[in-house]
């Protein structure tokens, strides 16, 4: 039964636990969501439950998680959307053969990585519940994820945005985070066929029919909401309810077809109409309560997941530096070098490596997918937690080291004087 | 370009399916004691006992008891046996209709057999 009083209690706690950990991770030049992630994790049984196991049992009762992660699902519906949203094909125009070079290998490298770390970790960290297969899949797809949100506000915070390096490293993430949820969705329906008692055929046809009516139906009437936008300079509240419901529609129709309701959350901001006014607009209205609400409590939620260094013993400490090793060579390297091979200085080849290696959010929504399909044991979904904080973590500094920001900077001015005389 | 890292996935796919995993054991399991079995110790020590929930990481695996206290015992899989510190059984069947067949000691009491049925595979954390 519902405990309100509990449920609004752990919302505040967390809330306050997130902006505390955000504020004192901004204050060493981190992004305020890797303070966000890192205060999840603090909650749960790897530092509150370590160290006070009674409190967190009075504060989180494994019953009352329930409601918290049925909140968290609604936020991340929203923010799938908002990251959809936010995707636009067209940036990748003008990059040509450095873009689709480097976010190939970037996806194809570490997903290869992933599948041959499988093998070693199929035997001690998975059950013959799963296959192989199914597990290698898994790990390549989460080994090659690329946190376009996380990266996008990295290079905001910083200034960085509009240079060379900052819209191609966008670009190639973009690229990355579809490709990525496309394998991720093939997986999911993999798996969930394998345990279903519906027929493969009628997932497998239905996501085609589901898909050509997005693209095809769906993303025709979409332009209305932009004229109706461009009429009044905004969008009435009834206008903004019917986008919420098509929202709700998308990710219900692919929660049914057994794929995972953030596809079609995602799938539905992918093909919103493009214009930056009418994106921003609808950004501002959605990111807010996501943001500072909802993604928090996922945060929370997985953090009440992940048990990092508890059981195991010092084989977890090992089997996660493997990982975190795995991670980075596969993202990082194979980014550097491709970008290296497209023409691209080792300066910028280094930097757009370490930007592509940005895991943040969205290794953690996969992650949770994962453990929630049953593909990855408890284990392994704390270790890859670890290494999407890692490898999230490292970013800035790294990023500082091999391009200094007077480097990024000096390149924006010389860009924009080279078009305004131009 | 795309041709060679698919045909390495391939291989590697190839090559995994021929490795043994730990046999799941992770669920809600309902259990039955020999009818015979008493402890003087603890009355009542094995009708408390009628169902475990076990999660699992590959070999290392966590028995949680539902006697009220929620007492966990930590077990590890070994090919079809499971031991804990106070526990030994062997796993059988198929992972949709696995069973534990062993002796266990709880509260005190001299070990019992006992058979366990799993009721519905778990899936997930927390």
């Amino acid at each position: 039964m519902l405990n309100l009083f509990q449920l609004v209690l752990q919302i505040a706690v967390i809330l306050v636990a997130a902006r505390i950990v955000g504020f004192l991770f901004q204050k060493i030049n981190q992004p305020q969501v890797m303070g966000e992630m890192v205060a999840g994790i603090l909650l749960g049984p790897s530092l509150l439950g370590w160290l006070a196991p009674g409190a967190s049992a009075a504060l989180f009762p494994a019953a009352s998680l329930s409601y918290l992660n049925a909140l968290s699902q609604v936020g991340l519906v929203v923010f799938m959307f908002v990251v959809g949203l936010a995707l636009d094909p067209s940036e990748l125009h003008g990059y040509g053969h450095a873009a689709v070079l480097t976010s190939h290998v970037s996806i194809v490298a570490p997903f290869c990585l992933g599948g041959l770390t499988a093998l070693y970790f199929y035997p001690r960290l998975s059950d013959d519940s799963v296959t192989f297969t199914h597990f290698a899949l898994f790990m390549g797809a989460a080994m090659s994820i690329t946190a376009f949100p996380v990266l996008a506000r990295i290079l905001t915070e910083r200034g960085l945005l509009r240079s060379r390096m900052g819209t191609l490293a966008v670009a190639c993430a973009a690229v990355d985070d579809v490709t990525g949820w496309c394998i991720l969705a093939y997986i999911v329906v993999l798996v969930r066929v394998a345990h279903a008692a519906r027929p493969a055929w009628v997932t497998i046809a239905g996501s085609f029919v589901y898909v050509f009516i997005m693209l095809v139906v769906v993303r025709r009437l979409l332009p209305a909401l932009e004229r109706a936008f461009r009429k009044r300079d905004h969008l009435s509240d009834n206008l903004l309810a019917l986008i919420v419901v098509l929202v709700l529609a998308s990710a219900l129709a692919t929660e049914w077809l057994g794929i995972h309701l953030l596809f079609g959350a995602f799938l539905m901001g992918a093909i919103m109409p493009k214009a930056p006014d009418f994106t921003r607009y609808l950004l501002h209205k959605f990111e807010s309560v996501t943001v500072v609400l909802l993604l928090p409590l996922f945060f929370a939620y997985t953090g009440l997941r992940t048990r990092i260094g508890v059981g195991g013993g010092h084989a977890i400490w090992f089997y996660s530096a493997i990982v975190i090793v795995v991670a980075i060579t596969g993202k990082l390297g194979g980014s550097m070098f491709a970008a290296r091979l497209a023409g691209m200085p080792w300066r910028e080849a280094a930097a757009l490596g370490v930007l592509m290696n940005t895991r943040g959010l969205m290794e953690l929504v996969i992650l949770n997918i994962g453990l929630d399909i049953g593909v990855i044991s408890q284990a392994m979904f704390s270790i890859m937690v670890l290494m999407a904080l890692v490898t999230t973590f490292m970013t800035t500094p790294l990023l500082e080291w091999v391009y200094p920001t007077r480097l990024f900077r000096a390149q924006v001015t010389s860009e924009e004087v080279h078009q305004s005389v131009a | 370009m795309v041709g060679l890292p698919v045909l390495g996935l391939l291989g590697i796919l190839e090559a995994g399916r021929g490795i043994p995993a730990p046999l799941s054991i992770t669920g809600d399991w309902t259990l039955e004691f020999d009818p015979a079995a008493h402890c003087a110790n603890s009355p009542g020590s094995f009708e408390r006992q009628r169902a475990w929930s076990i999660s699992q990481s590959g070999t290392e695996a966590l028995i949680t008891f539902n006697d009220g206290r929620a007492t966990t015992l930590e077990a590890t899989v070994n090919g079809v046996a499971l031991t804990a510190k106070s526990l030994t059984a062997t796993i059988s069947g198929k992972p949709g209709t696995r069973t534990l067949e062993g002796v266990a000691g709880f509260d005190g009491c001299a070990p019992v057999a006992f058979r366990a049925v799993r009721q519905a595979p778990k899936k997930g954390g927390v």
